[in-house]
């Protein structure tokens, strides 16, 4: 067992230098393993060496440069969170967020990189060291740490060198040291303090001790918040997210970038969304523009819509830089496959960000595929930058009528190809042309993936039906007007819900009997028809009663 | 033709196929039952080679063993650029020459404490082992300074050699005889380099750096 101390001090586990690009760098603290990697984007992450999947030490896995997969079944993690973005025996499917491994605090400096086994980046506690030292090359020792400790402060003092000793297990140490003065050639400094230290090392771990017991690895029980099944009810919006910056992206449309008041946000995959609780009251969906690469703060694209109920015109007028919003952990309904030999993407005006993050991460991991943005005009089209960091593959169509436009999008889906993957975000007459023509072309609707930002079909809750909750053993009644997820709330039964309008997906709820009268944009013809699930916020039953998976 | 006497989970035939696979030499494989059929001390395969050992290359009837000897012959034969072996200047030959010698040591005691752990052979494994525990250390701080002066390789020059390849196998395979690479970071970040030399190829216990 490890003691308080031992679990809170920080200890230098890496030089700077050690963590090159797409590596992955086996440290250690008390016998507790660490895999370190440096990010693309230069953040360094310390977790616990073991993939929560199948205890597969991460050292093994690859670097991606923004995510880090396991070598075994090929699970992604994402930078700074260590939350799965990917499975890939679950192509189709967006991992639970609590799927995530341990992560360490960890911070670099002085040419060192730092880690402790609790506490947090903000408490660190860091002995002082010479900011232009030399950092000398670290050498393991097969000896307990405080034999190492002394024999370092007898053998050469500590007037020139700070003489640091990680504590990899019991009866292992690494010697690293600091010069107090970067020498005008380094080299040679270096070499004779790397033979001076093998001396030692070869002297001390020649003297006679009594075997020293490794210390085992602590295995956490998983964090029970991430154990346990999500809280019934709506999500809410648990997170306080700072705007720390607001700019026009095309006309009528601003981007927010949204960052934490401190740590790091939770993990996201591309095509995720959160609720955003606004100051009049009003929560509103929103898109994740962000690739894997970019995960220190969200970016959101907001259409003004002056027609709308004031959602849109009041972050386009009222929230200012620096203000902070009500924000829901992020929710994925719209998830990516990666397994497409080609992924074709169709976005239509705003609807183009839950597809900008897709096409960003195909873009990271080289994988094949096409996006076509839609514009009224060139001024109309949102996060031009971005688009143009994705090079050759993209497209633009700008200004076609609605004759043109269905041309273009008849040229473009064309036949489905092998394992050909098809996107489409945009204004529902878009999006239903688009789908319209991929279903007449043949595709599949399991190859057909689609978000509405809204329902605009005829919705009807007239009638009265019965609905037994199979589970929870209750039947009740839903009243003309009434939605299920209204009339089970009534009974203590809370689904979860975000757009309420048969859109995103979030209150799916399974059937087990009866037949479905489904109102919502979300599924899928083939989902429809199947008639296992609905969207409780906007489906019905079709004729007398449902016994649903609650 | 060229014909390779192989077996699948040998560190030595595992240089010759990493030699063919970076060459881009089409050939043939021989399968022979190292473990546990015993074929190369078969007397069919002791005409072959009289030393019972693996591999053994037939290249049209040249026929060579000892796998740094056919690497340095694939390098001379088959390589157009000289680029893997002794091309270069005298400097760089003597260090790849150097490495060789060391790759064989590397044989001798991680190739034998992994024999004895896997293969159950009638070893003094834990004296290979501390063997190879006194080369990885030597090879790590080697590969330490070589980063240091902005080289990625054992031998000078830009381009890896038969060197490289001589000495991946039995440290990547380390942990096949127990031993841990963490104390060996440069050692680590070679084979990542070494990984992504276009051709690489696997063995089993050795994983890709990409997917």
């Amino acid at each position: 067992m490890l003691n308080d101390e031992q679990r809170r001090a920080w200890q230098p586990v890496a030089s700077s230098t050690d963590l090159v690009a797409r590596h992955v760098f086996a440290g250690a603290i008390w016998g507790q393993e660490l895999a370190l990697w440096r990010a693309d984007d230069g953040h360094v992450n310390a977790w616990e060496n073991r993939c929560l999947h199948r205890g597969v030490r991460l050292t093994i896995g690859v670097n991606l440069g923004s995510e880090l997969m396991c070598q075994y079944h090929g699970w992604r993690y994402a930078n700074r969170t260590a939350g799965c973005t990917y499975i890939p025996a679950h192509p189709a499917d967006a991992p639970a967020r609590t799927i995530c491994n341990r992560v360490y605090p960890a911070v670099e400096r002085h040419g060192l990189v730092w880690a402790a086994l609790e506490g947090t980046v903000e408490g660190a506690a860091l002995p002082e060291l010479p900011m232009d030292g030399l950092v000398l090359r670290p050498v393991p020792v097969d000896v307990p740490p405080a034999e190492v400790e002394a024999a370092l402060a007898a053998e050469f003092g500590r007037d020139r060198v700070r003489w640091l000793v990680q504590p990899v297990d019991a009866g292992r140490s690494i010697i690293r040291g600091v010069l107090a003065e970067q020498p005008a050639e380094p080299l040679p400094v270096l070499r004779r303090w790397s033979a001076r230290l093998g001396r030692l090392r070869d002297r001390l771990e020649a003297l006679p001790r009594p075997p020293v017991a490794p210390i085992p690895p602590e295995l956490h029980r998983v964090d029970p918040a991430l154990a346990g099944l999500p809280e019934p009810g709506p999500a809410g919006t648990s997170l306080r997210l700072r705007v720390a910056r607001k700019w026009p992206v095309a006309e009528d449309v601003t981007a927010f970038r949204l960052a934490p008041l401190a740590g790091e946000l939770p993990a996201f995959q591309p095509g995720a969304h959160i609720d955003v609780a606004l100051p009049n009251g009003l929560t509103r969906q929103y898109s994740l523009t962000n690739g894997p690469d970019d995960t220190a703060a969200w970016v959101i694209g907001v259409k003004r819509e002056p027609a709308g109920l004031g959602g849109s015109t009041c972050l386009h007028d009222a929230v200012r830089e620096g203000d902070v919003l009500a924000v829901s952990p992020p929710r994925n309904n719209f998830p990516l496959r990666r397994d497409g030999l080609l992924t074709l993407f169709i976005a239509g005006g705003i609807g183009l960000t839950p597809l900008l993050a897709m096409a960003r991460t195909l873009h990271l991991a080289r994988l094949p595929y096409h996006f076509h943005a839609f514009a009224r005009s060139v001024a109309h089209l949102p996060f031009v930058d971005v688009l143009d960091g994705l090079g050759d593959a993209v497209e633009r169509h700008i200004g076609l009528d609605p004759a043109a436009t269905t041309a273009k999008l008849e040229a473009i889906i064309g036949t489905q190809g092998e394992k050909h993957e098809l996107y489409v975000c945009g204004p529902t007459p878009f999006l239903d042309a688009a789908r319209a023509i991929a279903a007449a072309k043949g595709w599949p609707d399991t190859a057909v993936h689609f978000e509405y930002f809204k329902n605009e079909r005829p919705r009807d809750a007239s009638n009265a039906f019965e609905v037994a909750l199979a589970r929870s053993a209750l039947t009740l009644d839903v009243a003309p007007g009434q939605s299920i997820v209204e009339a089970v709330a009534a009974h203590g039964i809370h689904i979860p819900t975000s757009c309420a309008q048969g859109a995103c997906g979030t209150c799916r709820v399974g059937v087990i009997e009866g037949a479905i009268d489904h109102q919502d944009v979300h599924l899928t013809p083939s989902e429809k028809a199947r008639g296992d699930c609905l969207m409780a916020c906007v489906s019905r039953a079709a004729a007398g009663r449902l016994v649903l998976d609650l | 033709m060229l014909t390779l006497y192989d077996y699948e989970l040998s560190g030595s035939c595992y240089k010759v196929r990493l030699m063919l696979g970076f060459l881009g030499l089409p050939h043939e494989t021989r399968h022979v039952d190292f473990h546990p059929g015993r074929e190369h001390k078969s007397d069919a395969f002791l005409a072959i080679n009289p030393l019972g050992q693996l591999p053994v290359l037939d290249d049209d009837g040249y026929v060579l063993r000892d796998a740094n000897a056919i690497l340095t012959y694939l390098a001379s034969a088959h390589d157009p650029g000289g680029r893997w072996g002794f091309g270069g200047d005298a400097a760089r030959n003597g260090r790849i020459a150097e490495w060789l010698g060391f790759a064989s040591d590397l044989t001798g005691t991680i190739g034998a404490a992994r024999l004895h752990d896997a293969f159950f052979h009638d070893i003094d494994a834990d004296a290979a082992r501390a063997g190879g525990k006194r080369l990885l250390r030597i090879l790590d701080e080697h590969l330490w300074f070589q980063e240091r002066q902005g080289a990625a390789w054992l031998a000078p020059g830009d381009h890896p050699s038969i060197a490289d390849i001589a000495c991946f196998p039995y440290t990547a395979l380390a942990q096949d005889a127990d031993l841990d690479l963490a104390d060996c970071p440069a050692i680590r970040r070679w084979h990542d380099r070494f990984k992504r030399v276009p051709g690489f190829t696997v063995m089993p216990g050795v994983f890709p750096a990409r997917e």
